[in-house]
Order: structure tokens, then C-alpha cells, then sequence
């Protein structure tokens, strides 16, 4: 146990993602030993992140105003959406350079396990925008893991009675990966080659 | 033929060791001696974790580090064919294992097992015949996995699907309507697909395994007549009609009745029911005859033998059976836990005694 503050930051930082106990000791030191204006940047970024930072209200990527800068960009081509699961996965879908139309962030896929059924995920706001902005294709861009394929398969299945083109990425993907961590010429290769959904 | 070859052994604070370091024979069979709980089969298991990343007496990670420490560590060099790999692994609490080769991150179980395989008796083998048809399923996914590590992956998005599955079960409550049908579809999609794939690699893998096992069983119990093993499936036809079918009965008891979960391997040896109408003497017949035709098995797909691993192997044995089984034993690397005497006819290539964490020769 440390003084006080320490070990509320230690503590703070210990719940974060992929930061064990010794990282968060070793970041709390370094946070305490730097000087006062870098760690007071750091503050802020978080602050800002938490206030600026919001859900664009068309397809719930990241967003600093009601719509993200995909969204407002003119050039992008709306009748074709890609739908994804998380919004870093639209970082690594615009890597690629290889897509110009819009995207719909899921927010998860579907796992029982955690309690995540249709009704968790963005599929109803998906289905009013179907009706809204002429889509013609919708691409499938869930992660090739045995959830995101179970949630292509659900969303196909919503999707194709409506009569709009449904298709899925190819594989060629590492099977149980993320999307996120596919490098941009397998990624790219995936939605070039993708396959059209029957039934 | 090629072989797979154990060096040097080295273990930090693993179990009950401090520190040991140890070169066993580069073939034929080395006999570790040692008082019951002075740590005979600990070495086998670290021998075992640097191949699978797992206890083979299925002890959790805190067990494994020894008491006091917060990491364990274990260093084993290997010579795969020709090449020379120092494998490294390394147990710290409240983090995942990593292991290296010759320095370099292994990111996986799959490269560890490509570089070093395994094959394990023990006396508890026993349960693989008299036991739960789950021990069985065990032991044919386990060589699945070692022997098409791609195929074996099936195992583990089974028991995923099969989690999922279950969990939307319980949360629908036995009540089903059409948006809810929609999403158990696409789960009974999955397991159907999953699910065949596997019962088909599995029953393809028993098939294999019977005629090696056939001989070893005529070999280590005479005269006890033919012996016959297959897969037995739970379901007939379709995976995904016999899901439709048992709908309704696996919404009223929230859990999933058919699939590869419920299947069996059946044995008969001269005309019985293994599992219950044999000897127990026969049984243990039965089970090491397993080990050794999976072991053979592995030897022809991967075209090198695994260390052989005998922890205890022969105390529950018959003379003549034990006696059969040291005629039997493959060529290639052997290692040989004991508390009291070498078995009959064995002839040790080095013989170490293990006393208070120390090995002495
Ligand atoms: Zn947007």
C-alpha cells in the first residue's frame, strides 16, 4: 500500500485494459515524477475525451459533433454501409483506402455468454436507415470469429427479406481474430473478394 | 527415423523445486526414483506444460508456482529432427504464460506442441475405459488436437457454441417467440456446422487409432480375443434436424441434448462391453493399449515419435502385463517415475534418484 493519492491512481489505472498490477505501480510513478505540466496534459486529454467526444447520431462512431467526419463528408457514398462491431474497427476498414461508403457501428456482437442478444446491439437504428437513405449494399464486416459470424448470420437473415444486397467479407481472415488487428492488404483483400448472402 | 529429444530440463520454482537442472539419457529409458511426494511426477508435468501449457493432473496455475514465489519457471531444450530449440516458459501470477523459442515470443500453444509432443501413462488411464464417455471424448480430441492441431481447434469453438447456446436457453425460460427463434437458429446454425465438422474428424481419428490399438491389446493381454473400437453418435442424419427435433425438449431443460457433447467411443474386447463386463486387469489392458496407438498414430502423422512420459505407470500392473508392456514400449526417449522397484525386463538407460528437491545420480 501506498500513500494515499498513490494508490487511488494505482488502483485507477489497475482497471484499465491490458494494465496489470506492476504496469499500473510503474505508471503511477511515472505520472508522479514527471513534471506537473505533462501529467496535467494527460488530465486534461482524459477530460476532454469524456466531454468532447460523443456517438455520431447516424452511425454511432466516434463523433465531436452530431455527425462523425464520415458522415458529413459529402464524397462518401451512402446507398453502401458496412457494418461493424466496434469503431476502431472502422480505423482498420479505413486503413485499407479500399471503401468509400458509410458505416453502422454495431456496439458488440452476439454472445449469450454476456448477456448480448439482438436487442443490445444497434440492429433496430440499422434497419430505420435501411428505410431512410436508398441503401443498396449492405457489407457484413463483423469480426471472423464464432460471434461475429453468428451476428452476420443474424443480420443476413434480418436484412435479405427486405431486398437489399447483403454481403459478407470474405474469409481469408484469420479465423478467430479481430478485425482490428489484420493488417490493411489482408483486410482490404477480405472486403474486395466479399461474397454475396443467399438466404 | 526422426525423433523428438529432451536435453536438458531446467526448473525455477516450479512446484515444490527451487532450483533443478537435469540431463536425462538421449534415448532409450530413464528412470526417476523418489519417495511418494517427492516430486517424481512434477518433472513429468513440467515436461508436459512446456508442450501444452497445461497440468496433465489438471492443478491451476497457483499450484503450479511454488509457494513463496509469484513465478515459475521452465527451461527445456529439445532436439526437434535436427533442429536444437531452447523452450522457455514462464508461470507469473496474474498474467497469461509466455513461452520463446530460442528467444523469440511463441504465440501460441500450436507452436509449442509443433516443436515438442508427448505421450503420457498414468495409472489413472484406467478411467478413460471404466469411466464417463467424457474422459473419451477427452482423449480423442486431445490427439485430434496434437495430431491436426487445425482440426482440434473444433473442440474449443464447440464448447464456446455449446456455452452460448446454453446460456440463451436459460435466459429464454422455455418460451420461444419468432424474433427469439431467429437468434437460437443462428446458434443451432453454428453448433450444426461446428458440431459435424467434428464428429466427423473424430470418428475419422478412432478409426485410425483402432488397428494400433487392436495390436497392442493382442499383444499385452493374450488370448483375450478381438478387439473392436468406434465412435458412437449421438444423433442420426443432419445435425441440424436432429436439433430441430430435440427443440423443444432442450427449451424445457435449458440445456442442449444432442450433438457432439453426448457422443461415446465404444470399445468391445472379445466380444465385451469394455467399459463394464471387463476385468480390471483387462481395462488397464484397454487403456494403455489407447495410449500407445495414439502414440503410434502421432509418430506416423507428424513423423516423429513423442516423448514418451510413464509417471507411475507400471505399479498397478500385472507381472506379465508389465512385463509385456516394457516388450512393447516404442523406440526413442523414455521417461519412467517410480517409488519401489523397475518394472521386469525393463533395462534403464540412466537411473536418478530424487531426494528432498534434489536429483542425484
Ligand atoms: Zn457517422
Amino acid at each position: 500500500m501506498f500513500a494515499g493519492p498513490i494508490q487511488e491512481l494505482v488502483d485507477e489505472l489497475g482497471r484499465l485494459p491490458g494494465v496489470g498490477p506492476r504496469s499500473a505501480q510503474r505508471i503511477a510513478f511515472y505520472v508522479l515524477e514527471a513534471d506537473r505540466d505533462s501529467a496535467l496534459r494527460l488530465a486534461q486529454a482524459i477530460v476532454e475525451v469524456k466531454d468532447r467526444i460523443r456517438l455520431c447520431e447516424r452511425c454511432f462512431n466516434v463523433a465531436e459533433t452530431e455527425l462523425c467526419t464520415i458522415c458529413s463528408d459529402p464524397r462518401r457514398d451512402r446507398t453502401i454501409i458496412c457494418v461493424v462491431e466496434d469503431p476502431r474497427d472502422i480505423v482498420a476498414v479505413e486503413r485499407t483506402r479500399e471503401f468509400h461508403g458509410t458505416y453502422h457501428v454495431l456496439g458488440g456482437a452476439l454472445s449469450p455468454i454476456d448477456g448480448v442478444g439482438p436487442e443490445q446491439l444497434r440492429v433496430r437504428p440499422l434497419l430505420v436507415r435501411l428505410g431512410v437513405e436508398g441503401v443498396a449494399e449492405v457489407i457484413l464486416c463483423t469480426n471472423p470469429n464464432l460471434e461475429g459470424e453468428a451476428t452476420a448470420m443474424y443480420l443476413a437473415r434480418l436484412l435479405l427479406p427486405i431486398g437489399v444486397k447483403v454481403t459478407r467479407i470474405a474469409s481469408g481472415l484469420p479465423v478467430g481474430g479481430d478485425l482490428e488487428y489484420a493488417d490493411e492488404l489482408t483486410l482490404g483483400r477480405a472486403l474486395e473478394g466479399r461474397r454475396e448472402v443467399n438466404g | 527415423m526422426n525423433e523428438t529429444v529432451i536435453l536438458r530440463l531446467s526448473l525455477r520454482d516450479f512446484r515444490n523445486f527451487d532450483t533443478v537442472d537435469f540431463y536425462p539419457s538421449q534415448d532409450g529409458l530413464t528412470v526417476i526414483q523418489g519417495e511418494n511426494g517427492a516430486g517424481k511426477s512434477s518433472l513429468l508435468e513440467a515436461v508436459v506444460y512446456v508442450s501444452t501449457l497445461q497440468s496433465f493432473r489438471g492443478a491451476p496455475r497457483e499450484a503450479i508456482v511454488r509457494q513463496g514465489a509469484i513465478e515459475a519457471n521452465v527451461r527445456c531444450d529439445v532436439l526437434a529432427g535436427k533442429r536444437k530449440v531452447e523452450t522457455e516458459i514462464s508461470i507469473l501470477l496474474g498474467r497469461r504464460d509466455r513461452a520463446w523459442h530460442n528467444g523469440q515470443r511463441v504465440p501460441g500453444v500450436r507452436g509449442l506442441l509443433e516443436v515438442l509432443r508427448t505421450t503420457l501413462f498414468t495409472p489413472d488411464d484406467l478411467v478413460l475405459v471404466k469411466g464417463a464417455p467424457s474422459g473419451r471424448r477427452d482423449f480423442v480430441d486431445d490427439v485430434l488436437t496434437r495430431s491436426h492441431p487445425r482440426l482440434g481447434a473444433d473442440r474449443s469453438a464447440l464448447d464456446r457454441v455449446l456455452r452460448h447456446r446454453n446460456a440463451l436457453l436459460r435466459q429464454l425460460g422455455g418460451r420461444l417467440d419468432s424474433e427469439a427463434a431467429t437468434t437460437l437458429d443462428i446458434w443451432d446454425d453454428r453448433l450444426a456446422q461446428i458440431g459435424e465438422r467434428l464428429a466427423r474428424s473424430r470418428s475419422e481419428l478412432v478409426e485410425a487409432l483402432s488397428p494400433y490399438a487392436a495390436e497392442a491389446f493382442s499383444i499385452l493381454a493374450s488370448q483375450a480375443g478381438s478387439f473392436k473400437m468406434r465412435y458412437v453418435s449421438s444423433w442420426e442424419g443432419a445435425l441440424s434436424d436432429a436439433l430441430a427435433v430435440a427443440r423443444h425438449e432442450d427449451l424445457r431443460r435449458a440445456t442442449t441434448t444432442v450433438g457432439p457433447q453426448r457422443d461415446d467411443v465404444e470399445i468391445e474386447a472379445g466380444g465385451l462391453d469394455a467399459r463394464t463386463r471387463l476385468s480390471q486387469g483387462r481395462q488397464r489392458c484397454v487403456a494403455l493399449s489407447l495410449r500407445l496407438s495414439s502414440h503410434r498414430l502421432m509418430t506416423n502423422v507428424t513423423g516423429a515419435a513423442p516423448v514418451l512420459l510413464l509417471d507411475d505407470a507400471f505399479s498397478e500392473l500385472d507381472e506379465a502385463t508389465a512385463r509385456a508392456l516394457v516388450g512393447e514400449l516404442p523406440d526413442g526417449q523414455a521417461f519412467l517415475t517410480t517409488a519401489g522397484e523397475l518394472p521386469p525386463g525393463a533395462s534403464p538407460k540412466l537411473v536418478v534418484r530424487l531426494v528432498d528437491g534434489k536429483l542425484k545420480q
